[in-house]
């Protein structure tokens, strides 16, 4: 049964100390989240692409990706702190379980231009979904993010219009796309996510699991589609 | 314990506050500038790029080398190893984080300040020189972090803090905007 909505509105770290216990958990679990997981992007994707970038323009612009991501971890990890949640919590390896997608090693500059096509697209649906969270420290951060998320996305949409100009860099390119794509739409969690329901109770997140995937799924298709793509068919998580 | 508050850090986060960054892109060369080329990578000759479009044609074609890119990487790989058994791996690698965030952060807006100034940059051009320039921030912190005060990457940094954008190297010939 969906919980009733509240409206209270956190506007500093130090008014968080005051809301409920709730609350407060809920809105460190996204920090640390996002703490984490930018981090293990930065690490498993971003860093690795450098030497796979292909001219010196493609790795200092890779460089900057990779700068931004990393910085993206030390924003959340920064708020973190100021939360008082203990810097280890935020550091990969520290029981948080990474999303799948980091399993895998990149070994193709195809396959970091696919994940920065459709991964970074399913990142700005996750920041999106913050922008207007009532937690405003955290509604900051993700306005701040929220461009050079953009940014990651374009890298994508850029270096896949250079690659479909071939047959082989599209073949290569959509090979990656089959590689990854079944790992994203379990970006964005369960249909029946007891944490999202106590994130949309407090309105720190506007949507449900469910919402968000049908909307990523709906983008990444389009986008997919400007380059002459294709998304295979993804068993929907349960 | 290595932490933001760490000498050789901070003495960075100076330098690179007071950096005139990309304020001499396309200027005329310097017995200073020629000198920094030779101490960085031995160029007995310096290319001058003048404007934007021709600094991203050389970065975007697919001759321009990459051997010095790959030379740089082993040098900064080697330092990085020397630095971690000098310093804690968390507190070296969180210093090393925070430093080049905030060096990114200050070089993206020097870099898009130029680029106005200059007119006929691409957009992702001014990322292309904001991540270039945090990646000299960096081999400079990694190089004096491993305890080496005379690594190329202090002349590298010299150029940057000069104004201008080192862009790659050609046998004995470094390309400078």
């Amino acid at each position: 049964m969906e919980r009733p909505v509240t409206d209270l509105v956190v506007k500093t770290v130090e008014e968080l100390k005051a809301a409920p216990e709730e609350y407060r958990d809920a809105v460190a679990k996204l920090v640390i989240s996002h703490a984490v997981n930018e981090l293990y992007g930065a690490q498993v994707f971003d860093e690795p692409a450098i030497a796979y970038a292909p001219t010196p323009y493609a790795k200092w612009l890779t460089c900057r990706v990779a700068m931004e991501e990393y910085g993206h971890h030390v924003r959340f990890k920064q708020l973190g702190t100021q939360m008082g949640i203990p810097e280890e919590r935020m550091m990969p390896g520290a029981g948080k379980k990474p999303l799948s997608i980091f399993e895998f090693p990149l070994k193709t500059w195809e396959e970091f231009v696919a994940i920065k096509l459709l991964a970074d697209l399913a990142e700005i649906l996750q920041v999106e979904d913050l922008l207007h969270c009532t937690f405003h420290p955290l509604r900051n951060l993700a306005r701040a993010t929220m461009p050079e998320e953009r940014f990651h996305a374009q890298f994508g949409e850029d270096f896949s219009a250079e690659l479909v100009k071939t047959p082989e860099g599209k073949a290569r390119l959509q090979a990656a796309v089959n590689e990854y794509w079944p790992y994203l739409p379990k970006f964005f969690g369960g249909s029946k996510s007891k944490n999202n329901e106590i994130f949309r109770k407090w309105k720190i997140k506007q949507r449900t699991n469910d919402e968000m995937r049908e909307d990523f799924v709906k983008r990444a298709s389009e986008v997919a589609a400007k380059y002459g793509l294709t998304l295979p068919e993804v068993r929907q998580a349960a | 314990m290595l932490g933001a508050r760490h000498s050789n850090v901070d003495s960075i986060r100076t330098e690179v506050r007071a950096a005139s960054w990309f304020a001499a892109l396309g200027e005329p060369l310097t017995d200073g500038d020629r000198a920094d080329a030779f101490a960085y990578c031995g160029a007995t000759d310096v290319q001058r790029i003048d404007s934007w479009p021709e600094a991203e044609a050389f970065l975007k074609s697919p001759n321009t080398p990459l051997d010095w890119w790959d030379r740089e990487e082993a040098l900064r790989k080697a330092l990085l190893a020397r630095a971690e058994a000098h310093h804690p791996e968390r507190g070296l690698w969180t210093s090393l984080t925070e430093l080049t965030t905030e060096a990114g952060d200050l070089v993206h807006g020097k870099a898009a300040s130029a680029a106005a100034r200059m007119g006929g940059a691409a957009p992702a051009s001014i990322h292309v020189a904001a991540g270039a320039a945090a990646q000299a921030v960096y081999q400079l912190a990694v190089a004096r972090l491993a305890g080496d005060s005379a690594s190329p990457f202090e002349s590298k940094f010299r150029l940057f803090a000069a104004g201008r954008w080192p862009l790659g190297v050609a046998g004995s010939r470094l390309v400078l905007f």
